[in-house]
């Protein structure tokens, strides 16, 4: 007697199967690392009872916001391929929004920041659909564009105090616990852009995006809506980056066109995601903790910022020639990744 | 009126000249070798900065120089190609991986120049960046006339070059199809590389003329790669004559919108032109309807 076997049955079958070999990937899969990690950051903050800590905690916020704005980044330049030049673009209107909201009616940024990164997107969808039209060098030439075109708005906009920008209200708090609500606040934000940067990289969505780097055309031809597709990807990367924006605007408590909206914010993203790897999940934290503590290495011994800025190109052009593939990807290549940081 | 029309109208032209010398390496480099070269705008710095010490240390004309500021941009050029990109022609991502590259040596460029010279603003003055030539209402700037005439010149040197010697023809030909190319016996390799020269000579050149034209200093470069990358997508990535083109059509847009308007929105012409092509005519204005590889 031969078992009727619909194509339901076939289906939830093949459900089960695929099930039972995600769950064995997921027990080899560290997944304590990322958590223990997150722990270590919670718990940080204790250094500050006996004080003294400031610097460590700084230097800690600021990687968190360049690791969540790399993160970000890769969405759009790890996953899809199309490297944006100007996305500090959205770093700044995050700050903007939510600095001028604190500046006129005095709430905080760490409540602001969802509705600066939703503007943020907003704006990250509408130029997506122009500039997302070319590929290769053509967007990446518009992506400069849009850069210059932010700086010169913002420069002259007055409302927003023009290029002297604005000073922002402090929190009451004590200078020793100053820090901490806005370290909290960063360190959700790039908990956060992590995981989604994991979530889409596991998604049909990031699927797509993956075709699409690897070839726009048989994407489309497979069914894939690139344009959508890019389009919302730029718009997601967007809304990371300007939450990030939105805190930082508060934390260094004055917004200005020439802190957001310089090359090297945005050099850093891109080199921080070469360096770690460009497609992984765990490449842009691992490059932006490494060109941090080179950065801040460099200041010490070097001092001046145009050193900076050439040890920053010079690390580039090296990376680009012998690791293109990043430290995470390298590694991956040769089989030698650490359980801990393979975070795919 | 009619006369402010006219005199906003030469000294666009004027300037367009200049503009059109920077895109014209830039085009160059783009077509034979498909290398946005980001890097470009900060070679036009530092041939503005071998201009500007020879003018104050040995008191050099600025036009004078522009020879030596060729030579020496030249060799950068050919020494930058040989060590950076002459390997990643081979490499699978070879577009995106270039652009990043001449991200990243522009970087590097610009903080050295800042390192050494510091990012005060800097210009050359000779005699005639402060005179002019008056006919009837009409003025014109010596130095704009000048700098838009001599680059006239050297793009029509550049031209002829191209079109008559054989080696233009060889440049000609790989930037058409590369492979043939080489199967006609043309050695692609050393067209590149002094092809790659070549174009960073051109924007040595312009950037002896831009030392006296504009105070320069080497952050500026980066609102210069926008300007010149919106003249080369506006004329059609690789081509030529579309460079030119663009690079006199939207120099006189500008130069219109900055008397009107204020010169802080004349930069932004550039911009918004770059936008409106993008959506409008994606190919640029001589481009063919193609995909880019």
């Amino acid at each position: 007697m031969a078992t009727e076997l619909g194509v339901s049955d076939v289906l939830q079958a093949r459900k089960d199967y695929n099930a039972t070999l995600a769950s064995a990937g997921r027990r080899e899969r560290a997944t304590w690392f990322p958590l223990a990690l997150l722990t270590l950051l919670v718990l940080l903050p204790a250094l500050q009872i006996t004080g003294g800590h400031n610097y460590t905690l700084h230097l800690v916020l600021y990687a968190m916001m360049y690791a969540a704005m790399a993160s970000s980044w890769n969405i759009l330049g790890g996953y899809t391929g199309y490297i944006s030049l100007g996305h500090n673009v959205f770093f700044c209107i995050g700050g903007y929004v939510s600095g001028m909201i604190l500046a006129y009616f005095g709430i905080t940024s760490l409540i602001t920041a969802p509705l600066a990164g939703l503007t943020a997107a907003v704006v990250g969808f509408a130029v997506g659909l122009i500039t997302l039209k070319m590929r290769g060098p053509t967007f990446i030439i518009s992506s400069i564009a849009l850069l210059m075109v932010a700086r010169i708005l913002f420069d002259h906009w007055q409302f927003v105090g023009g290029s002297n920008g604005v000073t922002l209200p402090q929190m009451d708090i004590p200078a020793q616990w100053a820090k901490l609500p806005y370290y909290y606040g960063m360190m959700v934000v790039c908990a956060l852009t992590v995981w989604a940067s994991y979530r889409i990289k596991h998604s049909k969505f990031g699927l797509g995006l993956r075709a699409i780097s690897q070839d726009e055309v048989k994407a489309e031809s497979a069914g894939i809506d690139t344009r959508f597709y890019k389009v919302l990807a730029f718009a997601i990367s967007a809304f990371f980056v300007g939450m990030a924006g939105a805190i930082w605007g508060e934390y260094i408590t004055y917004l200005r066109p020439n802190i957001f909206l310089i090359i090297l914010v945005a050099a850093n993203m891109v080199l921080m995601c070469i360096l770690g790897g460009k497609g992984t999940v765990a490449g842009p934290i691992v490059g932006a903790v490494v060109l941090i503590a080179f950065n801040e290495l460099s200041v010490t011994f070097f001092g001046a910022s145009e050193i900076n800025l050439l040890i920053t190109g010079l690390v580039m052009v090296l990376a680009l020639k012998f690791f293109p593939a990043g430290i995470v990807g390298t590694l991956a290549r040769k089989r030698r990744l650490p359980r801990v940081l393979d975070w795919d | 009126m009619l006369a402010s029309t006219l005199q906003v109208l030469i000294l666009g032209l004027a300037l367009g000249g200049v503009y059109a010398l920077m895109a014209s390496g830039l085009t160059l480099i783009f077509g034979v070798m498909r290398i946005v070269n980001l890097a470009h705008p900060i070679m036009i710095i530092a041939g503005a900065f071998v201009a500007y010490w020879l003018f104050r240390l040995y008191g050099l004309d600025p036009i004078l120089a522009m020879p030596i500021a060729a030579s020496v941009l030249f060799v950068i050029g050919v020494v930058l190609y040989k060590l950076v990109f002459e390997k990643e022609a081979a490499s699978a991502k070879y577009s995106e991986m270039t652009v990043l590259l001449t991200f990243a040596v522009a970087l590097c460029a610009d903080g050295l120049l800042g390192a050494l010279f510091s990012n005060t603003q800097r210009v050359t003055t000779p005699a005639y960046a402060t005179d002019a030539f008056i006919f009837g209402t009409v003025f014109i700037p010596k130095g704009q006339a000048y700098a838009g005439a001599i680059s006239l010149l050297v793009i029509g040197a550049l031209l002829a070059f191209l079109n008559f010697s054989r080696f233009g023809t060889a440049i000609r030909a790989t930037t058409q199809n590369r492979a043939a190319a080489q199967l006609m016996g043309v050695n692609v390799g050393r067209v590149s590389l002094i092809t790659f020269g070549i174009g960073i000579a051109l924007a040595g050149a312009a950037g002896a003329l831009v030392s006296f034209l504009f105070s320069f200093f080497p952050a500026k470069h980066w609102e210069w790669i926008a300007i010149l990358m919106s003249l080369v997508v506006l004329g059609g990535m690789g081509k030529l004559m579309g460079a030119i083109l663009s690079a006199f059509l939207l120099s006189v847009i500008a130069a219109f919108v900055g008397t009107y308007f204020g010169s802080t929105w004349s930069t932004m012409t550039f911009f918004l032109a770059l936008f409106v092509i993008l959506l409008v005519r994606p190919q640029g204005l001589l481009g063919d309807r193609q995909e880019e590889a």
